[in-house]
């Protein structure tokens, strides 16, 4: 009798306990969890839906089920497209991925320790401005009469000025340009933990200098270098104000092609590429979370 | 000696990259005192730009609604991400770790793809497009950054000064205000610093949910860069700049372990003196009646809208849109209460037949005669029930006097390969086919698939000549020298050609499009009742002659037209003589045919 009192008196404070718990832990996660719900998640599924209807002849949606949209989207137009974002997307990375290296090796091992941070912010500072703006100096700097081509032209160095705004090439300055500080934080955060003695340990053991690079020092800092990757490349994929502003609208990516469908007012046709590129990306999130998840 | 060697040569690479991170900023700056017009070359140092920006209404419109949408989306974000970020490490529970992942979502997904699904979601339940919209999506967005920026600190916090509080005697509650925020206070300043820098810089999907009155300070910037005409851009953006420097000296100052009292009352300061401003101006002038304006950009003189206010006592906040598509996609969603638009005689005939405008209450049109018959009773509206309208023009070609030897009177110049590179045609599958089927011969409203797909060819065998496709800035695109042929409306390049000597306009003997643009009156319209006194207003000879003399688009307002500058008047450009208009055709409405002409152009932009 009293064993059993005894049980019930804990039963009943493990009992009150566990409601204190999961009544502070919900309103604690509810208002966010909430919010992302309703207006992250929500939007997605119903995105999802909308990808399997169809176009009305004026835009509106007809909820009809069928993969057209998916199939259509296997058009070999719309392949190069994709196409062409990923390779942009690729050469961007591997831009970044090269010019963020030696810098943020310099700031994190080479450079004063009474700079470092100071370096850092510096390195930083230009992401922190508003990138549209960014991406219209670039505009100043790389017309026919802009500042260089004026330059190299007062320099002597040409006599008709470059064609370099409205090129492959000015999208991808712009980009690089736009993503750059991705590369450095995360390179500078796993190259700050590197253990230089062990770059002489190898020097010591008769490995050259390049050989110590590519087979200490890279993968010493892989998980800087995977999350600078997937930094970089998920917003190059889905850019489309840089191509536009830069690329002179001449050839699109997936991002104006997702634009177009909103103002060409085919949401389902859009809806369906927005979740092709999600996919896109989640797939090699995936790959790449593995790829660094190996050796460990 | 090879140590120092490879230290040297790192410190030039670094060296390169903080030049290459630097340059455009610095020009950038640089040219905001630039006493030019061209941004280009430099003439002397002026703050005019700071000035001009400062007196231009929609610029500081749009940096007030910036700042309420930052402030009040910091606000939720950073209190509602501080708790979850609390839970998420305080508490241990599965439900934690089967969520958790949900936010990393926002960073995962593609800006764009989040923009295009929050639109159509918001469409789906009818959620007006507002300040409202916008605050939802940005706080979506920010959340996960406060949790992250939040949880990193309370990670490495020791839960001994929770422990020792409690029991000493203090609640949960007590505990939570008195030991664990003031420990945390750092963290959560930098997480709202954070949310407060990305709203005020997000561009993508701000472009999506924004409606009436949500112009944010970079929708307004992107106008600005498109059509791109003065250095004020560049004022803007340095103050900008300015700002952003300091939040980010700020919050690094919050990122240290025990930050300086300044940092705090700086903080503070700047927090409440945004919200003042934020706050107090937008509760200013709530007992006018507000007018709400969709137009092209440079399409209102600032006279125009100013006298109307001052007449009327009202307040007009006006707003851009950069083509007839995104005009009708943006009606389309329901979720806009625009009281003015002003769509091409094509998008009217669409607009009428969705249902997206409503009548215009004739009797009330005192001075609809002031039209000139000629702009009267166009097919796309017979009767003038649903339109009105406001300008009109011609879609040629602008070229340079100065390079270009022949007058350009065929649209074959566009193909010739002398010019390679320095040619710009519109951003607009319609004009582009205009174009390609008036080279042909055939109407440029043509519905047959052959004759389509020819002219989709010719665009095909063009694109590698073209440098650009532009629908807003193919005017300084040919000031500027980076092209010298470019298809255009005659209304800037009419402009142009009085301003710049070496500017000529021609109407394409092939022909070429004609066009109006018109005043409508939405459906969803909030004051009808103003809108129908505004067009009646704008109808005025004086007011038309004014705006058309101030803008420089040409006016089919007959009254007006002895009020017009006489060189605009006599300028060929501006108004063509008859028998070049009578090779002009209207663009018509293609219905179903269109998803033809989109293929095709998807397919030219996708080579």
């Amino acid at each position: 009798m009293s064993n059993l009192r005894r049980n019930s008196l804990t039963d009943w404070i493990a009992d009150r306990y566990q409601n204190r718990f999961w009544a502070q832990l919900v309103s604690l996660l509810g208002p966010s969890l909430g919010w992302m719900a309703l207006f992250f998640i929500g939007p997605l599924l119903i995105m999802l839906v909308f990808s399997f209807a169809k176009r009305g002849v004026y835009g509106e949606v007809n909820y009809a089920f069928s993969f057209d949209n998916y199939l259509q989207s296997l058009k070999s137009i719309y392949i190069l497209i994709y196409w062409r974002s990923i390779w942009i997307a690729v050469v961007t990375t591997l831009l970044c991925l090269l010019i963020s290296y030696p810098i943020a090796y310099y700031i994190a091992i080479k450079a004063p320790k009474k700079w470092r941070s100071v370096l850092l912010v510096l390195a930083v500072v230009p992401f922190w401005t508003s990138f549209l703006i960014r991406t219209y100096a670039w505009i100043l700097l790389l017309r026919t009469e802009g500042l260089i081509n004026n330059f190299l032209i007062q320099a002597d160095l040409i006599n008709v000025p470059l064609k370099l705004l409205y090129t492959d090439w000015a999208v991808l300055i712009g980009l690089v340009y736009g993503e750059l500080p991705f590369m450095i934080l995360p390179l500078y955060a796993s190259i700050e933990k590197l253990d230089t003695r062990l770059l002489e340990a190898a020097m010591d053991l008769g490995a050259n200098r390049i050989s110590t690079f590519f087979q200490v020092t890279v993968p010493l800092t892989k998980v800087g270098i995977l999350t600078g990757i997937i930094l970089v490349f998920i917003p190059s994929l889905g850019c489309f104000v840089t191509s536009d502003l830069l690329g002179g609208s001449k050839s699109i990516m997936i991002g104006n092609l997702i634009q177009n469908q909103f103002i060409q007012r085919n949401q389902p046709f859009g809806s369906a590429l927005s979740f092709l590129l999600t996919a896109l990306v989640l797939i090699l999130l995936w790959i790449g979370l593995r790829a660094g998840a190996k050796p460990e | 000696m090879r140590k120092l060697s490879e230290n040297l040569w790192l410190k030039i690479a670094s060296l390169l990259v903080y030049f290459f991170l630097y340059a455009p900023i610095i020009v950038l700056v640089a040219f905001s005192f630039n006493d030019s017009k061209l941004s280009t070359v430099w003439k002397g140092f002026t703050w005019k730009w700071y000035v001009t920006a400062w007196q231009n209404r929609s610029i500081v419109e749009s940096v007030r609604t910036s700042l309420i949408v930052a402030t009040l989306s910091t606000v939720i974000a950073t209190i509602i991400g501080t708790l979850a970020a609390l839970a998420m490490v305080r508490y241990r529970s599965k439900l934690i770790s089967f969520f958790s992942p949900i936010f990393y979502l926002p960073i995962i997904i593609p800006e764009i793809v989040i923009g295009f699904a929050t639109v159509i979601f918001f469409g789906l339940f009818g959620l007006k497009l507002g300040l409202s919209t916008v605050v939802i999506a940005h706080v979506a967005f920010s959340l996960s950054y406060v949790i992250f920026v939040v949880r990193a600190r309370l990670a490495g916090m020791p839960s001994v000064f929770e422990q020792a509080a409690m029991d000493l005697g203090a609640n949960e509650l007590q505990t939570f205000f008195l030991v664990t925020l003031p420990l945390l206070a750092p963290g959560i300043i930098s997480a709202a610093l954070l949310v407060f820098t990305l709203s005020l810089d997000d561009y993508v999907i701000t472009s999506f949910v924004a409606g009436s009155g949500t112009t944010t300070l970079p929708l307004q910037i992107y106008s600005m860069v498109k059509t791109g005409v003065t250095p004020e851009v560049n004022a803007v953006s340095s103050i900008l700049l300015l700002v952003t420097i300091a939040l980010v000296f700020v919050s690094q100052q919050f990122e240290k372990d025990r930050p300086s009292k300044l940092a705090y009352i700086s903080a503070t300061i700047a927090i409440v003196a945004l919200s003042v401003f934020a706050i107090g101006g937008s509760t200013k002038e709530t007992n006018r009646r507000q007018l709400n304006l969709y137009i092209w950009s440079n399409y209102a003189s600032k006279q125009l809208i100013e006298d109307f206010e001052k007449r009327y006592n009202a307040k007009v906040r006006v707003e851009i849109f950069d083509s007839n598509e995104a005009l009708l996609a943006k009606l389309q969603t329901g979720l806009v209460d625009y009281d003015i638009i002003v769509p091409s005689d094509y998008m009217v005939t669409i607009l009428i037949k969705q249902g997206l405008v409503q009548p215009i209450e004739r009797e009330r049109l005192t001075n609809l005669n002031n039209i000139d018959p000629r702009f009267l009773g166009l097919p796309f509206d017979p009767e003038n029930r649903y339109s009105v309208p406001y300008t009109w023009g011609t879609s040629g070609i602008g070229y340079r006097k100065d390079k270009i030897a022949e007058i350009p009177d065929s649209w074959a110049v566009m193909m010739d390969n002398r010019y390679k590179d320095r040619i710009a045609m519109l951003n607009d599958v319609r004009e582009n086919f205009a174009f390609a089927l008036k080279l042909k011969g055939y109407s440029l409203n043509s519905t047959s698939p052959e004759e389509i797909e020819a002219a989709a060819k010719i665009l095909k065998e063009q694109k590698p000549l073209v440098r650009a496709y532009d629908s807003d800035a193919f005017t300084e695109l040919l000031v500027s020298g980076d092209v010298w042929l470019v298809q255009g409306y005659s209304g800037q390049l009419g402009k142009a050609v009085l301003e710049y000597s070496n500017i000529g306009y021609v109407i394409p003997k092939e022909g070429a499009t004609i066009w109006t643009d018109n005043i409508c009156i939405p459906k969803t319209a909030q004051d009808p009742d103003l809108a129908v006194t505004f067009i009646n207003y704008i109808l005025e000879a004086e007011v038309a002659a004014e705006n058309s003399n101030t803008t420089g688009y040409p006016t089919p307002n007959g009254a007006a037209r002895q009020m017009i500058k006489p060189e605009m008047l006599n300028s060929p450009a501006s108004y063509p003589p008859e028998a070049t208009l009578r090779r002009c055709e209207f663009l018509r409405d293609l219905g179903q045919t269109i998803q033809l002409y989109d293929l095709h152009w998807t397919e030219i932009k996708s080579q």
